[in-house]
């Protein structure tokens, strides 16, 4: 806020005040409207995620319908339960996308925390409103930024507590399903390199890099840059494709 | 005496002309024509020099100084033009000698007339920018005779003739040259230059173009650089004895030119007589004469080193991977030596210490020694050879000598580490044997790898001398303690070894002889005593033991083994015959260990005290073993089974360098984190570079280790990612 002018931070400040937004999304408006303030109000009046005021009450009896008995937390039960309710599959990838809304620490369990203040976030405090959001939810893979986030997220979520890598078939399960959502074509050579010649868990920074590589490098790898500072296992990778000629990769 | 009267003199001049004559010039200027042709008539001893000088004098001084001057020129010419006649005239070889009296008669007729007309020379010559007298007669001379058509070619032809003719063997009048090419000097740089040098050199150059065709294709390297000096030699005393001493460095040039830089690729690369084969035989006078003959020229050197290196690396090359040298690991090494003292010798008596060789020959050897990765563990084996037994009887300074030669095979080794391992094994090994041949010269190499490596690299290995002295004050004290105890039980000698400086050996315990724990004990609890807080274990596996033995016919003997076969052998003091699995049982030795001591113990010819049943080399479970009463041996003391520190098994040598290769990975980290630590973000081909430079003293790191330690880093959080710009990497605080 305080690279703001004074201008430009007294009508973020109106703007909050009146739409009851948060700072982020005040930014966002007024930056799309070039700082008028009625234009500002219309785009994000005519965003789809507008901040409704939800109930608390509701949101606590949600909360409470899926709670485990012992704990609380809202465990496998409760999600299976959950996502019976939402007419979703419990592997469908837009429960990550929830999840990711959440805040989630660690897949398979909400806390009430994350719970509640996601779905207050999300301005939802009945299973209806949570069906019909789902599908905006689903588009929201498609944007560059947003997956990006999402893909960092999943694996601090997918990952064991308390351990600081991802579990090899975890990785590989997590990978299919994101990479079905944005297509990377070597993504089956990838998990299969990865099961033959890794079979270790991995590494945080392996996994982002992934993502960087996927996004950067051609299918041809004709321009992967050996002195690119890639993590070692991509590294091994590329060899991996050249050396069973999966790639041909023109020789400079 | 009356005052004179003063008289008032007045000196004045003539307040009229004095009209001269008109033909006084004319008949003054005869007078001094006709002097000249006196002159050059060798008739000038009847001239009265006061005359004629006078007589120039007036005509200047009377402005008649043109009409002499030109005079003297027309004279002059006149008469050089006969003289050039006559030079035409002379046949054959008395044309140079002609030319030559004639040009002694110029100089001598020139200077007298120059002294006659000397006042002409100082007022009117320059006054009126005409040339100096002296320089006049050089110059008719030169225009009137050197030029002179007839006079030019031929003169030329001459001089080249009779040089060429010198050349190929013959002698010349050099006196006759010597004048004629001073009279060319005399006459200018640029006549000598242009109607001499020039020529010459061309000439020159065809010369020995042709000559150098000639004998590459007939003479051996060593005999063409042998002839080439000669005529580069016979050049240089030419032009001492009749050429200007210019021409020297512009003929050597040529000879350099066409002898040697036209044909040095084919006369380095000659097959059975070039660089190489020089080279291989040691031909100290014919590589000292390559060298002095190529520096002469361009590349010249550079050729040799270049030729010499790659010959050096092919061989250093075929010397590390031939399977027949590697398998002494001591003969390798000396060959290596060997090698270096070759060459060192070449460089000194030949190459004229010249530091680029050397430094070509640093690298070379650098290159081919690190292309066998046994190299380090060789070295040290070699020099574990040399402490164990090698050097007795060498004088002191003699082992420093081999000692500093090792030295520059070691600086050679890109991995040091790995030799450090070895040598600390090897150490060991004789310290706990006794083999050492004297403390002094093991010091004295501790010294030198001090120097070389610092201290860090040599503190542990001087833990374990300390470890051995302090042993010796812990013996005396513990047997001075037990004074009335011991008696007739074993005696014990025991070195107590701190664990961080002595190479780590996983030591499975075996099960000690009764008699030998009852001392062992007392041991313990005599060194604890005065220990508090230290543990101690026994090393079963690197010990010693002499025994007594009595055989069937009573002969005795007394048996030198480890520990391991101790404990097997006392078994036999309650049985005769035990078989393996029973042995192991009883004993609790490793397997592996156990089979090696029973080999020795019972298969290795003069040493079997144990016989085998089956005869077989292999040891089965079921393999029973029986005291051999029948043993024999010429030796009473008889040594069985410690073995001197051996090139390691393929699997033993798995292990050392996964154990190298493990410490490296501290080592790198904790380069990368002191780097990131002072530069805080770099970019990753930085800090690989910059990291190899900080451990390139003691290996040379792989760039994909230190990638896998980066990312091993940025895990643990110490570094991270730059968000903007993935390929530079932070320091986290």
């Amino acid at each position: 806020m305080h690279k703001l002018g004074r201008g430009h931070r007294d009508k973020v400040q109106q703007f909050m005040a009146i739409t009851g937004s948060s700072e982020k999304a005040a930014v966002q408006a007024l930056k799309a409207s070039d700082w008028h303030l009625e234009g500002a109000f219309d785009i994000f009046y005519s965003q789809p995620h507008i901040r409704t005021v939800t109930d608390s009450r509701h949101l606590e009896e949600l909360y409470n319908r899926y709670k485990d008995p012992y704990v609380d937390m809202i465990l496998v039960d409760g999600i299976t339960l959950l996502c019976n309710d939402l007419q979703v599959d419990p592997q469908d990838i837009v429960m990550l996308v929830v999840s990711w809304h959440m805040k989630a620490a660690t897949m398979c369990e909400f806390s009430r925390q994350e719970f509640i203040g996601g779905l207050q976030y999300l301005g939802i405090d009945t299973i209806e409103k949570f069906r019909d959001k789902l599908s905006y939810m689903r588009s929201e893979l498609k944007d560059e930024q947003k997956f990006r986030e999402i893909y960092n997220f999943a694996f601090g979520w997918a990952k064991e507590k308390g351990q600081k890598s991802l579990a090899l078939d975890t990785a590989i399960g997590m990978w299919q399903l994101l990479f079905a959502e944005r297509h990377w074509p070597l993504v089956d050579h990838w998990c299969q390199f990865l099961q033959v010649r890794h079979n270790k868990a991995i590494s945080r920074d392996t996994w982002s890099q992934l993502l960087e590589f996927a996004k950067t490098v051609d299918l041809q790898l004709s321009n992967y840059d050996e002195e690119g500072a890639w993590p070692y296992l991509i590294d091994e990778f590329v060899e991996y494709l050249t050396e069973n000629g999966i790639v041909q990769r023109p020789q400079n | 005496m009356s005052a004179q009267k003063k008289r008032n003199f007045k000196i004045e001049a003539f307040k009229h002309r004095v009209e001269l004559d008109p033909n006084y010039a004319e008949r003054t200027w005869r007078v001094l024509e006709h002097a000249i042709h006196e002159i050059y008539n060798h008739n000038a001893s009847g001239l009265s020099f006061e005359e004629l000088y006078r007589n120039a004098y007036n005509m200047v001084l009377h402005k008649y100084g043109e009409k002499l001057y030109s005079g003297l020129v027309n004279t002059m010419t006149g008469h050089l033009k006969e003289i050039a006649r006559s030079i035409e005239a002379a046949q054959g070889g008395f044309f140079l000698e002609e030319l030559n009296v004639k040009w002694g008669d110029h100089n001598k007729a020139l200077q007298m007339i120059r002294d006659i007309l000397m006042y002409m020379d100082r007022t009117f010559v320059p006054s009126n920018h005409k040339t100096p007298v002296h320089e006049l007669g050089l110059n008719l001379w030169r225009d009137n005779i050197i030029h002179s058509s007839k006079i030019q070619t031929r003169l030329l032809d001459m001089l080249l003739d009779l040089i060429h003719r010198e050349r190929t063997g013959e002698v010349i009048n050099r006196g006759l040259m010597r004048n004629i090419t001073k009279m060319l000097m005399d006459l200018g740089s640029s006549v000598y230059q242009e109607d001499f040098e020039k020529p010459f050199l061309g000439v020159s150059a065809s010369f020995y173009s042709v000559e150098s065709q000639q004998l590459i294709e007939c003479c051996d390297c060593g005999e063409y650089l042998r002839k080439a000096e000669r005529r580069l030699n016979e050049e240089i005393e030419r032009v001492s004895h009749y050429l200007d001493v210019k021409s020297e460095v512009k003929i050597t040039s040529v000879v350099e030119g066409e002898m040697i830089a036209n044909h040095m690729q084919r006369l380095v690369h000659m097959e059975n007589s070039g660089l190489v084969s020089m080279l291989v035989d040691d031909k100290y006078e014919d590589l000292s004469r390559m060298y002095n003959l190529f520096r002469r020229v361009p590349d010249g050197l550079s050729t040799i080193k270049d030729v010499m290196t790659s010959h050096l690396r092919e061989t250093g090359k075929q010397l590390v991977s031939d399977p027949e040298k590697l398998k002494d690991p001591v003969d390798f090494v000396q060959h290596l030596l060997d090698e270096k003292d070759k060459y060192d010798k070449i460089i000194r008596k030949a190459f004229n210490n010249d530091k680029t060789f050397q430094n070509a020959l640093n690298s070379s050897f650098e290159y081919f020694i690190n292309l066998n990765n046994r190299s380090p563990e060789f070295i040290s084996l070699y020099v574990d050879d040399k402490l164990r037994k090698g050097l007795k009887g060498v004088s002191e300074e003699d082992v420093e000598v081999v000692l500093d030669k090792v030295m520059m095979l070691f600086r050679y080794l890109q991995e040091k580490d790995v030799f450090e391992k070895y040598y600390k094994q090897h150490l060991a090994k004789r310290l706990l044997s006794g083999k050492s041949v004297s403390d002094d010269t093991e010091r004295s190499m501790i010294v030198k790898l001090k120097t070389e490596c610092g201290y860090q690299f040599t503190s542990k290995l001087e833990g374990m001398f300390t470890d051995m002295k302090t042993s010796i004050d812990t013996m005396q004290g513990f047997y001075s303690s037990q004074y009335s105890e011991i008696g007739d039980g074993p005696t014990l000698a025991v070195q107590v070894l701190t664990t961080g400086s002595w190479p780590t050996q996983p030591s499975a315990p075996c099960n000690l002889p009764a008699e030998i724990l009852v001392i062992c004990e007392k041991f313990r609890t005599f060194y604890l005593g005065t220990h508090t807080g230290r543990r101690l274990t026994w090393q079963t596996n690197m010990g010693t033991a002499d025994i007594k033995a009595t055989f069937g016919k009573g002969q005795k003997h007394e048996l030198n083994v480890s520990t391991y076969q101790m404990c097997i052998l006392m078994l036999y003091n309650s049985t005769d015959q035990l078989t393996y699995r029973e042995i192991e049982q009883a004993t609790e030795i490793p397997p592996s260990d156990l089979k090696r001591c029973l080999q020795s113990l019972a298969c290795v010819k003069g040493k079997n005290v144990l016989r085998k049943e089956p005869m077989s080399k292999d040891i089965a479970e079921d393999d029973a073993f029986y005291f051999n009463d029948k043993f024999m041996s010429k030796f009473f003391k008889v040594k069985i089974g410690t073995v001197a520190a051996q090139k390691e098994s393929e699997p033993e040598k798995q292990e050392t360098r996964q154990r190298v290769e493990e410490d490296r990975k501290p080592q790198i980290e904790a380069a990368i984190v002191r780097i990131m630590k002072s530069r805080r973000v770099l970019d990753h081909n930085t800090i690989v570079t910059e990291v190899t430079s900080q451990l390139q003293s003691r290996f040379l790191p792989n760039p994909v280790i230190i990638k896998k330690r980066i990312e091993s880093l940025i895990e643990r959080e110490f570094l991270e990612r730059d968000k903007a710009d993935r390929k530079l990497y932070r320091y986290l605080a």
